[in-house]
Formats: structure tokens, sequence, C-alpha cells
């Protein structure tokens, strides 16, 4: 650390330094000094205080001050958490999935911890649209931070519906489509797994409106890219990727499933691996942003994800354990741009990605267990 | 509420399997009242996700220390009892709503079932500082099980039902609330969820039964309160803490819900864990 802190000094340093010095200005100047100071060619140079531009735009005007948002269902409305977190440093809020109609949810239980993460079965507990409207817009439009709200439905109808009392409503920064929730009998998912259906709900939610459209795709397909590549096409902004995957555990007496709805979806560091490969997948398929999601749980992670095509990432379970990470990785992507000597962290983006789509060195997309 | 490093300074195995450890958290060993919870983060190395509820068990202002009262039921219980004093515990922290005595309420019956007893252990205290008489009802499968009456005050009337009858009454410990509830002014319960039900079935019969008046009623005293609020927690008789499977601890996942007698889920983490018994419906098998 303190090794590191002296380096930047030196290069604070360096601007001052004299320019390559020409013959005739030696000449002319004759210094005493025997030995120049000839500046070493390298990254360019960023200041500890120079200001590292993390935003990131994911359309329609709907720019992020940092790439680090937090996951639906795992942040509440945005303040549950109260001064634990600080909100407004966040690069953006998706609140828990909202549907038209109050819905209780599942029987319990609904969460358990499993290996490396955890299931949960929550069941779109929610107290519908307008109440979301009544009690949370007002504050959200106080803040900074965006509020992306996350939508789920039954039909199309209904996502139309939930997205036209959302739209002009003020704090409402985008819509987050999820069209995958895995624990409801019909939450969506008809709709992730089938790529008509993907393109049919979202076109018909851009043409109700003008807000900023996301998408969340679910890991529980064969294969995502033509449903990504569908979405897409029907004009949504950009895409998260992944909702959680389709998981049960047992009940300690093995006389049945534990959850109260017996499937839940699997979060948590056990998905980093499938989220990237299907981050990896749908990037080379599609030409808008996408939001990684799936095991966030440090800075390395923050950087797989954008290595392979994510302009920003979701912070989801995590936030069970540390409530601070968000903020905290903001924090430390700073830094890791200042490290590599980077105003930006954009040039982290696709850093992994085959360098042309289709190119042979693309067979490992192909993979598949 | 807030991130805590607390610090542990002791471990103790009161019972097989069972650990009392003190945690070294002035912020909450002063804020925090008799019914409310910690949410404690064990070791990443074992690649746990979620952070582990307890109930607090006592608060010393004095020392700055709280205990918590736990049995060792997985990796992350047996994390805990690994550490040593001195080690950091990560705490978020004092969770949830407490416990509502009634200023009038002179006689205090406490029901605990096993491992419920560390979620009313703190209210012991509570009551008899502030002067209160305390009778405990404490149940347990059989006499190994049964918390020793050495952790508790000598005010207290400690009264013990085992399940196979090897120490105190043989039977539930639901069997004792009749010899004793006319007595209480109100109840407060915490243990395994078909003994609150059995407590909550006995309460709502408890004014038919006995012909008691429902404290608090004045005449013509305004508007009823809002189910849930505190005030109407404290004219409740029967006050119980809930337990469930929980992520977040705060209200933002909706993982630790009971049913609500009005039909909507409560979040343990955040309305209670601390409910009044008629807020709740014991029918719904949530």
């Amino acid at each position: 650390m303190r090794a590191r802190r002296r380096v930047v000094t030196l290069r604070e340093t360096r601007p001052a330094a004299p320019r390559r010095p020409t013959i005739a200005r030696r000449t002319a100047s004759a210094p005493a000094s025997g030995v120049e100071r000839v500046p070493i060619a390298g990254p360019p140079v960023i200041r500890a205080d120079t200001p590292v531009d993390l935003s990131i735009e994911l359309g329609r005007g709907l720019v992020l001050p940092n790439p680090v948002l937090v996951a639906s269902g795992t942040f509440g409305y945005g303040v549950e958490y109260g001064e634990v977190v600080e909100v407004e440093r966040l690069g953006g809020i998706c609140c828990k999935g909202t549907t038209l109609r109050p819905r209780i949810g599942n029987v319990t239980p609904r969460v358990t911890e499993t290996p490396g993460g955890m299931l949960n079965s929550i069941g779109l507990q929610n107290p519908g649209v307008d109440a979301v409207v009544d009690r949370y817009t007002a504050t959200w439009a106080g803040w900074r931070v965006p509020v992306i709200v996350n939508v789920a439905g039954e039909s199309v109808s209904d996502y139309v519906e939930v997205v036209s009392r959302l739209d002009g409503v003020p704090g409402v920064a985008g819509i987050e489509l999820n069209i995958s929730c895995p624990n409801v009998g019909k939450g969506g998912m008809q709709f992730a797994i089938d790529a008509d259906a993907a393109g049919s709900v979202t076109a018909a939610v851009r043409r109700m409106t003008d807000l900023p459209l996301l998408v969340k795709l679910s890991p529980n397909v064969a294969d995502v890219r033509p449903i990504a590549r569908a979405i897409a096409d029907a004009g949504a902004d950009a895409l998260t990727a992944v909702n959680t995957l389709s998981g049960i555990a047992v009940a300690p007496s093995r006389t049945r499933p534990l959850l109260g709805n017996v499937y839940g979806g699997v979060s948590g560091p056990a998905i980093k691996p499938i989220a990237l490969r299907v981050v990896y997948e749908v990037a080379q398929v599609v030409d808008i942003p996408i939001v990684g999601i799936g095991g966030v749980t440090e800075l390395a992670d923050v950087l797989d994800f954008l290595a392979v095509g994510a302009v920003a990432v979701q912070v989801g379970t995590a936030i069970f354990a540390d409530p601070t990470l968000p903020v905290r990785l903001v924090d430390e992507l700073t830094g890791a741009c200042r490290a590599r000597g980077l105003d930006s962290h954009r040039p982290l983006i696709g850093t992994a990605l085959p360098r042309r789509t289709g190119a042979s060195s693309a067979k490992g997309a192909e993979y598949r267990p | 509420m807030r991130l805590l490093g607390a610090e542990l300074v002791e471990s103790r195995e009161i019972l097989p399997g069972q650990f009392i450890q003190a945690l070294h958290a002035p912020h909450l060993a002063t804020g925090s009242r008799a019914g409310q919870f910690v949410h404690v983060r064990t070791g990443d190395l074992s690649g746990l996700v979620l952070r582990r509820p307890f109930s607090i068990n006592t608060a010393d202002p004095s020392s700055g220390t709280v205990t918590v009262h736990f049995r060792t039921v997985g990796r992350g219980t047996e994390w805990l009892t690994r550490l040593r004093p001195g080690d950091p515990v990560d705490v978020l922290g004092p969770l949830g709503r407490p416990f509502e005595v009634d200023a009038r309420s002179r006689h205090l019956l406490l029901i605990a079932g096993g491992l419920g007893i560390a979620g009313v252990r703190m209210l012991v205290d509570e009551a008899i500082r502030d002067g209160r008489q305390v009778t405990l009802l404490f149940g347990a499968a059989s006499a190994r099980d049964v918390y020793p009456s050495s952790l508790l005050p000598d005010e207290v009337e400690y009264v013990v039902a085992t399940d196979d009858g090897s120490l105190g009454h043989g039977g539930y410990v639901t069997e004792l609330v009749p010899q004793y509830e006319a007595w209480a002014d109100q109840g407060f319960a915490c243990g395994p969820a078909p003994m609150l039900a059995a407590l909550s079935r006995l309460a709502a019969t408890r004014r038919q039964r006995l012909g008691v008046a429902k404290l608090g009623r004045k005449r013509g005293a305004g508007r009823p309160d809002q189910p849930g609020s505190a005030a109407a927690r404290r004219k409740a008789f029967l006050q119980v803490s809930m337990e469930q499977n929980m992520g977040c601890a705060v209200g933002a996942c909706l993982g630790c819900v009971v049913m609500g007698a009005s039909g909507t889920p409560l979040r343990v983490c955040r309305e209670g864990p601390v409910f009044a018994a008629e807020e709740l419906d014991w029918e719904a098998g949530w």
C-alpha cells in the first residue's frame, strides 16, 4: 500500500519534468547538470486525485454514475438498509419485482443457504405497482442514484399495464423486465425460454414507454443467444444477465424438499461461472449493453464480468453478508482503473472476448456441458 | 441498526451443543431492547453467504457486552464456536422490534421452549430491573436440555417441564400455562411454532375462560390502536417472538415472512420478530 503511494507521488512530479530536450534548446540553455532525465514512454499518467469516470450509459439517456448496481430482490426499495449503506453512491438500484396487483408470495421457508450461495423462493411478494409508486417514487426522485423498477407479470398485457403506470413517474429512471422469475408458476418464465415470446413482450413494452428498458435473461435455457437477439431486435436498451438458476434443497428430515415452494432460484458465487458464460455468449451476438450479475463478491468478479463484455454489474446475494460491499466495489474499481493508468473503466470491457465473432478462436463459446 | 465490529469476549458451552457467547459491542449493550436481534456474519472461508440471526440474550451496558445463545446446527454456528476471545465478529444490529411491556403490568409470564429461552431471556432482566415479578415457564425434551437456573436472576420464579418427565412437569410447557395465566398481566413467549400456536389459542380464549378485562381499554378511549403498533402490542395479552429462515434481516428480501391475520405476510425481521399473538394467522401453515 505504502509502496504504491510512493510510486504515485513520483508520477505526480513527472508532468513538471522537462520535455524531451532538443539539441537547439540544450545548446541554448546549457544546463549545468550532467544527466538529463528523459521521460519513459508508458501508459498515460493518472494522478491519484485525477477523477476516474466510471459513468456508463445503458441507453435512452440512462447514465449510471458508476457500473455497480444492486440487484432486484436483494435491496428492497432502496430504503431498507437505511444509514448502513450510502445509497447515493451506488451506480443504480433495481427494486424488488413489481407486479400489477399485490402479491403475497410463496409459502415459507423461502430462503436457505446452499454451498457457495443461497436458494430463494420469495414468489414476487410485492404491494403492487400503484403502492410502489405511492410509497417510494417521491423518495427516489430526490436521489442522485437512478432507480430501475423491476417489473414482472403473467401476460404481455400485465407487463404493458405495469409499465404504463410507471411511465413518466418522477423517480423512475428505467425499467428492468423480469421475464425470468423461476419461482412463480406464471412468473413470466414462459417469456424467457422462447425467443418469439421474449421478443413480443419486449416489443409490446417498448411501444408503451420511452423509459430506458432492460430485460433480464434467464440462464435456465438451452441456448440464450437467440433469445437475447430477439430481445435486442425488439428494442430493448440493455440486457441483464442472469437471473437465478432453478434449484431445490432437501429438508433436514429428508422427507420433503426444504422450500415451501419446492423450487427456488440459486444465486451467489456458486453461479458465477454460469453467469460469466451467458454474458460471454450474449456479448458476441448483441450490440446493446449488458449488465452482468451472478456471484459478484469482490473486485475480481467485477473485472471478470467486464472482461466478458458486461458494461456494469449488479451485486445481489453478497449484500446480505456485507451491505457495504457495492459502495466499496465502486471505490476499488476506481483504484483498479488508476492502477492501470485508466481514466475510465470502459477499456476493461470485453477484453476477454474473441477478437472477431465467429472466428475459430471462439470455439470455446460452443462448449456446453 | 448499525454494522459493528464486535469482539468476542467469552464463549461457554452451557449445555451439550449450546453456547453462550459474550461480544463486546457497547452500541448494542446500551441501544438494544429485549426481543431484538443481531445478524452475525460468519467466516468467508467456507463459502457461507448468509449471516446468522440471533436474539440478544442479555445486554450489560456497564461492561459494553451483549450475549447470544445458540445451538450448533451447521457450519456457520460451528465456525462461531471456534472463535477465541479477542477475535473480531462482524455484527449488524440491533434489528427488529422489541417486546412491549405495559407500564401497569406487575406480573409477567414468560414461556420458553428449548432454545426459545434466548428470545425472552433479556426480558427477564428488563422486567426485574423495572420491579416486575417474573415467572418463567421453560419446556425442553429432557433434563439434559434444561436451561441452568444458575444463569437466571434469583428473583425469577422458574418452572420447568420436560417432555419425558425427567425434570419438573412431565409434558408440554403449554400445560403449565393455565396454572399461571390468571396471575399474569402479560405473557411473552418464544419457542417452536406449535408451542406458540397452542399459546395463542389459550390467549385468544383467555378472556372467556377467566373473565378478565382487556388491559388499557377505558370507556370511550379514542381510536383503536393500529394493529402491529407498539401501543396495540402493549395491550395484547400475549406477545410471541417468531423464528424464520432469514436473508437480509433488514426487510429487503422478504425471505423471513410469517402470515399475518389480515392475509398480508409480515416480515419477521422488520415487523417482528415480536408480534402480538392476534396479529398472526396461526392456521396458515407458513
